[in-house]
């Protein structure tokens, strides 16, 4: 359906997109996973024929969107991650002009705003001025905005950046009934726990290159031999995370937020290791958790660093 | 598709104080102070208006004349049937009832002559009244006069009084226009009646109105600071629509709006022309606006309205240009830069050479020839030129300057647009 091939793409001289390789299939529904940066909106921006690639090339059903974009873009629906919606204008107002570019008109156009403010909770504040909206109902209607076309494909930018934990609960289960619909899905989020909840198929991005992808299941199969331990202390010191990083050469060590990650084999036993060398170095250790592999280790186990550094 | 992009810009800009303000808000507040702080040194106590007060003292009349006439075709040997038609021939083309129902009785010559009818009136009197402009005296024995050297080869032709106000000039020329027709084409008549045509033929108000305009054109309407101003202020605060609709469009590229419109399968070349038509149709409501305030609040006779029409649709025609390279420059710059800059610097230029502060001619001619070559300038200038009562044939260099400038701004918006794209 949705193929990018070898796709790069280079402002003046710095390469933000290099040789992505991503497949789309109808109903199906894919996670762009990377932390800010990593050049998942550029990558958005050639697969919807925003942003022309420097190289490579992205086809629609076989065919190349270079020169003829508009059969991908009738099909598609986009919501950035920024707020693209004219804060003078109302919820209807809004809709009914993203309705009318893509020549919707008369009833069709007015049952398809009703349908699609009703889809995104806001029936209510139709008609209240954009600027008013707190901003999780902003973001739902600027993914109520891709809608209004009925497009078989859902490109979502980051839809739920900045918003409080109420509304983004609710843009999730809204996105979770589309791809249940059977609506073709590309979600990037730096948020593992979302793209975990909705996608099947995941695509891992960093520094501009894809460095995985695969099911779920086979992103953490490539960690399943790890573990992850979680430690909290007093204090956590250098010379502690130096000892540790001594002591287990072969381990990923990540401290954030006062919590110390060590990811490493199954086969090695480490806790009481980590206990004596934390008492060497006075540091007082107040819990520690062994974890099963997630979406946030693999990215970790890759890059050797946390997906939202 | 081009509608719904309009209507858009249309409600982005009547839904933002800040354009509405400096749109007609500020335009309309500086016209009334310009207008009266500057309008005792402006106009230097004349007055603009066109319509002249003539006072017609009518002494005659049928009735009491009738008697006197019927004794005089008596005497010439007209009787019976024959006289009876003389009477009636004479009553259709009397001059007197011609020129009251007639030729000042129409409504085009109304605008030009408002008259009032006296009879008896001490025409010394009357001629100290500063604001009649001419006195038409007519005598008691007026139609029996007629009559015997129309008729009868009398030489003796009736005598009329006409007394002119010189203290407008403009005004007493009217007057004397219509009246000197009027007198000619009934001396006449007596050549127009032998050749069956009654004076009403040649004498129509047409061409009376036709004189009279012919008048002011050879006497140049003054321009109070009222219409100065209103016309000042009308082509400086135009210039502000092209920012207001190029920083919409920033904002649009830097909200993603752009995007979305581009994705669904709007042209950027759609686009931009919706950009123009916004902004020719924003100025043109913009200066409708100001003309009617001029008109409704200021009292101002806008004259030669086919001319003012085509003048405001050609300069709005140049703002919808500007607006459409300001906004293409904008999206290459992705900076209100450009914005700014014309705001701050451009206009306040342009308007001092046009002349919107005050008559850049009075100070150096040869910043008045430039000022023409501005936009803003040359609209004022043909604005002005046919206010004064000139003919329309002295807009069209202004015209031409206007659509030169429109063409450049349309070549450097296809030159600069991003074909890229804007979002790279």
């Amino acid at each position: 359906m949705l193929q990018a091939i070898n796709l790069s793409k280079k402002f003046k001289t710095k390469e933000v997109v290099r040789e992505i390789n991503m497949e789309l299939s109808a109903g199906e529904s894919v996670g762009l996973l990377g932390p800010n940066g990593a050049g998942k909106s550029t990558t958005i921006s050639m697969l919807s024929s925003l942003v022309q690639p420097t190289s490579g090339d992205v086809l629609w059903n076989e065919k190349s969107i270079a020169k003829k974009p508009d059969p991908l873009r009738k099909a598609m629906g986009v919501v950035p991650q920024e707020i693209a919606l004219y804060p003078e204008l109302s919820a209807r107002e809004n809709l009914a002009f993203f309705g009318r570019i893509y020549g919707l008109k008369g009833e069709l156009l007015e049952t398809r705003i009703t349908e699609v403010l009703k889809k995104i909770g806001l029936s209510e504040r139709q008609k209240d001025i954009v600027k008013t909206f707190s901003g999780g109902m902003k973001r739902r209607l600027n993914i109520g905005a891709a809608l209004l076309h009925r497009p078989s494909i859902l490109i979502m930018d980051e839809p739920t950046v900045g918003i409080d934990p109420q509304s983004r609960a609710y843009i999730l289960e809204t996105v979770k009934q589309f791809v249940e619909e059977g609506m073709t899905l590309l979600y990037t989020s730096h948020y593992m726990e979302e793209v975990e909840m909705l996608c099947d198929k995941i695509y891992i991005m960093d520094q501009g290159k894809i460095i995985a992808h695969g099911t779920k299941e086979e992103l953490k199969a490539l960690v399943s031999e790890n573990q992850t331990i979680q430690l909290k202390a007093n204090i956590l010191t250098v010379n502690f995370e130096k000892s540790l990083g001594e002591q287990f050469p072969k381990a990923t060590i990540h401290i954030e937020e006062e919590i110390l990650t060590i990811s490493m084999s199954k086969s090695e036993e480490p806790l009481a290791t980590i206990f004596a060398l934390a008492a060497a170095n006075s540091v007082v250790i107040t819990s520690a958790i062994v974890k099963v592999p997630s979406l946030e280790d693999v990215f970790l186990h890759l890059t050797g660093k946390a997906l939202r550094d | 598709m081009l509608f719904s992009l309009i209507a858009k810009q249309m409600k982005m800009l009547i839904r933002n104080k800040q354009p509405l303000i400096i749109l007609l808000v500020m335009p309309i507040v500086l016209i009334t102070i310009l207008s009266n702080a500057l309008g005792s040194i402006m106009d230097g106590g004349e007055e603009a208006a066109i319509q002249a007060n003539l006072l017609i003292v009518d002494n005659s009349s049928w009735a009491q004349e009738e008697k006197a006439i019927k004794l005089f075709l008596e005497q010439e040997g007209v009787t019976g049937p024959s006289m009876d038609a003389l009477l009636t021939q004479f009553k259709s083309s009397d001059p007197i009832e011609l020129l009251n129902s007639t030729i000042l009785a129409s409504d085009e010559m109304k605008k030009y002559i408002e008259v009032d009818y006296k009879k008896k009136v001490d025409v010394k009197i009357a001629r100290q009244d500063e604001n009649i402009d001419g006195i038409l005296n007519i005598p008691a024995d007026f139609r029996v006069s007629y009559i015997k050297s129309a008729y009868f080869n009398d030489t003796n032709f009736p005598e009329l009084s006409l007394y002119l106000n010189q203290d407008n000039e403009i005004r007493a020329s009217i007057i004397e226009s219509v009246l000197t027709d009027w007198k000619r084409g009934y001396t006449q008549s007596a050549a127009l009646l032998a050749a069956d045509l009654s004076p009403q033929e040649i004498m129509n108000n047409v061409v009376s109105v036709e004189k009279v305009e012919q008048v002011l054109e050879a006497n140049e309407r003054k321009i109070p600071a009222s219409i100065y101003y209103t016309v000042g202020m009308l082509v400086m605060f135009a210039l502000y629509i092209p920012s207001f609709l190029a920083g919409f469009a920033l904002q649009e590229v830097q909200w993603k709006v752009y995007d979305r419109i581009l994705l669904a399968g709007v042209s950027p070349v759609l686009y931009t022309l919706s950009i123009f038509f916004t902004g020719t149709l924003v100025a043109f409501i913009q200066q409708v606006i100001m003309l009617s305030f001029g008109m409704f609040v200021l009292g101002i006779e806008w004259i030669s309205i086919q001319g003012m029409f085509l003048i405001i649709v050609s300069y709005s025609v140049f703002i919808g240009a500007l607006s459409a390279l300001m906004t293409t420059l904008q999206f290459r710059t992705k900076t209100e830069g450009i914005a700014n800059l014309f705001n701050g610097l451009f206009i306040t230029v342009f308007s001092f050479l046009g002349g919107s502060f005050f008559n850049i001619r009075d100070i150096s001619e040869t910043l008045g020839k430039i000022g023409d070559f501005t936009p803003n300038g040359a609209t004022m200038s043909a604005i002005l030129s046919i206010q004064k009562g000139q003919d329309l044939s002295v807009i069209w260099p202004f015209m031409l300057a206007i659509y030169v400038l429109v063409i450049i701004c349309v070549f450097l918006s296809i030159v600069f647009f991003p074909r890229r794209g804007v979002a790279e």
